[in-house]
């Protein structure tokens, strides 16, 4: 009997419902989809390590050509104290790979990215191969035309593992000796071709083995040894290098999220009090356009307060209504944006609870005033009597 | 027909002792002038009078939705002005039934809905409530349509559900207002005969009306002007 009130105005309760549905919808997404994705972002952290130093040449006074490292300093990098593992890879420009003769059309306008890399790169990266072998000593020291491809590339050339096959750089074959897994740090080796120094060297008209950039691995002072790093990789001289600890990057973008976390849940709390002020407004019309049905109960025996906790009634099942459907399709966002972005959906059903709650407080002090101008509605007026 | 009338013995179920009932502040309205009376069970009483003649501010004060500015109201002897909202409410729930000219019915509850509303907060368990509201709407004849809402019915019926709803509580007074006026001259002699089929010796009616035939209908009728009793006299039924 309480809520016929509710569901003999269907639309009106529903749209009023959509206040306290929005506003802890917001909240719980905005919560649910940071935890997931600090979850996320601390699980990859995880799995990368924090250990691993990334060294960009930087342009020092050379002039007129992308700056390298001289080969020299990936030497004296691995020397340094606390240094476990350093490689250095250097990019290569101009060159169309294809799977096969024809194709070229195609990878020109998507150019596979050709990297010239030292030999320790699994081991340094700590990512190991999916199918044959890393290029070895012997590629090295005879400049075989053999490449190792990323796990992407292999995908999208249909490579089978173990499979014997070449693939076509400019033109020239390459022998495929194996495929690197997915490189979590550094995305775009997914999908690169993998060469010696020596043979971006005898066929690619590569100078110097200079590398544009090194990945060292440190285990213990970490952040130290990449203050070290320019130092000795520049010895005063004019190659310059940049250090940096990539994982230091993912948790400055988790302080990134913490702030549009918070403007979020601003915003949701912005919409519950809103959702709110519409529960007041239209329940206070609502008094209005059932002053006759007040006054009929008043004149029935109900007492000012049976009236006045009808009411409080109807804005609770509103609010915990808006909450239950609000705190659901939060839920239902959180594990949308998770499965999207492939986190593992982080969701505490205490904060749940406690979302729906505050939208049920809302919807409670929201009722106050409507409430309280329907127990004092004067029966005689609304009646019109004679 | 039930024997009625007042032979002393009747219990006095309301009653005014100088009651007047003075609106506004500034400029004042004198809407009842010290008014005395007594409504006995058994009782089938009309109020008569012109428009502003009090006797609407009457029958608010009689139903206890208003209170006197001066004087005593007593229902069942219970000083009206002596008690909380809350015991007032139950006494005027307990004591009166109310029948209102524009029926007054909640548009979104069926006939039986409507009735039972009367019922509620009374500790009475859904299936009392339900047989009790049926009940009442089988005494006015519409028990085939409880599951109606007003809008599927006719006014006299929208009425005696109304008037269903008005003694399912098994009130000592009915307290109706210009109950016919709403209604075609068939209907409304149809729901006079409802009200005079309900009068029983421990029950009273009282009927505010314009209609001189309703009024004449009953066994007592008051005349007020301008706030007053102008006349209180026993019919005899011809």
């Amino acid at each position: 009997m309480a809520v016929s009130g509710l569901t003999s105005r269907k639309v009106r309760t529903l749209l009023i419902m959509l206040g306290p549905v929005l506003g802890v919808a917001a909240i719980v997404a905005a919560i649910g989809i940071n935890e997931s994705s600090k979850g996320h972002l601390k699980a990859k952290l995880q799995e990368l390590g924090t250990d691993l130093i990334v060294v960009n040449a930087s342009a020092g006074f050379g002039f007129g050509q992308d700056p390298v490292i001289e080969a020299a300093a990936v030497g004296r990098v691995g020397r340094l104290p606390d240094v476990v593992a350093v490689t250095g890879t250097r990019q290569m420009s101009d060159i169309v790979t294809v799977p096969f003769a024809g194709a070229e059309d195609y990878y020109r306008a998507f150019p596979v990215p050709v990297i010239a890399t030292g030999l320790d790169l699994p081991s340094t990266l700590e990512v190991p191969l999916v199918s044959g072998r890393f290029l070895n000593e012997f590629d090295e020291s005879s400049g075989a035309r053999v490449a190792v491809i990323g796990r992407d590339l292999a995908d999208e050339y249909g490579y089978l593992r173990g499979e014997s096959r070449t693939i076509e750089l400019n033109g020239l074959q390459y022998g495929v000796v194996g495929v690197l897994d997915y490189v979590l740090l550094e995305p775009s080796m997914d999908s690169a071709v993998f060469l010696t120094f020596t043979a971006a060297m005898e066929d690619w008209g590569l100078d110097d083995p200079d590398p544009s950039r090194l990945y060292v691995r440190a285990p213990v002072n970490t952040r130290l040894v990449a203050q070290e790093i320019p130092t000795v990789v520049s010895l005063g001289g004019p190659d310059g290098a940049n250090a940096s600890v990539p994982t230091d990057l993912l948790d400055a973008q988790s302080q990134v999220d913490e702030s549009l976390n918070n403007l979020t849940k601003m915003m949701g709390g912005l919409a519950l009090i809103v959702g709110g002020v519409g529960i007041a407004n239209v329940m206070s019309i609502s008094v209005i356009q059932r002053s006759s049905e007040i006054g009929i109960r008043r004149a029935l025996g109900h007492s000012r307060s049976t009236i006045a906790i009808q009411f409080l009634f109807e804005a609770l099942v509103v609010g915990v209504l808006g909450g239950i459907v609000g705190a659901g399709v939060g839920a239902g966002v959180v594990w949308g944006v998770a499965e999207y972005r492939g986190y593992t959906m982080v969701l505490s059903v205490v904060g749940l609870a406690g979302w729906a709650l505050v939208s049920v407080g809302v919807a409670v002090v929201a009722g106050l005033y409507p409430s309280t101008k329907a127990a004092r509605l004067e029966p005689l007026e609304t009646l019109r009597l004679g | 027909m039930n024997p009625a009338g007042p032979d002393g013995a009747d219990e006095v179920i309301l009653s005014l002792e100088g009651v007047s009932r003075v609106y506004g502040e500034e400029v004042q309205v004198r809407a009842l002038d010290g008014v005395s009376m007594e409504i006995r069970a058994g009782e089938f009483v009309s109020i008569v009078g012109p428009s502003g003649s009090g006797k609407s501010t009457m029958l608010g004060l009689l139903g206890i939705l208003d209170l006197p500015t001066h004087g005593v109201i007593r229902v069942r002897g219970v000083d009206a002005s002596e008690l909380s909202d809350a015991e007032r409410s139950r006494l005027r729930g307990e004591a009166i039934g109310f029948v209102f000219q524009q029926f007054h019915l909640i548009p979104h509850l069926t006939a039986l809905g409507n009735v039972e509303t009367a019922l509620l907060y009374r500790g009475l368990s859904s299936r009392q409530r339900r047989g009790r509201a049926m009940e009442a709407l089988e005494q006015v004849g519409l028990g085939a349509r409880h599951d109606h809402r007003p809008v599927q019915l006719s006014g006299g019926e929208q009425q005696r559900v109304a008037i269903a709803r008005a003694i399912t509580t098994q009130p000592g007074v009915v307290l109706a207002d210009e109950p016919t006026g709403a209604l075609d001259s068939r209907n409304a002699e149809n729901v006079l005969e409802i009200f005079h089929d309900l009068q029983t010796p421990d029950r009273a009616i009282c009927i505010v009306t314009h209609d001189l035939h309703v009024a004449d209908s009953a066994r007592r009728k008051i005349s007020m002007l301008d706030g007053r009793i102008v006349s209180d006299e026993q019919l005899v039924r011809s």
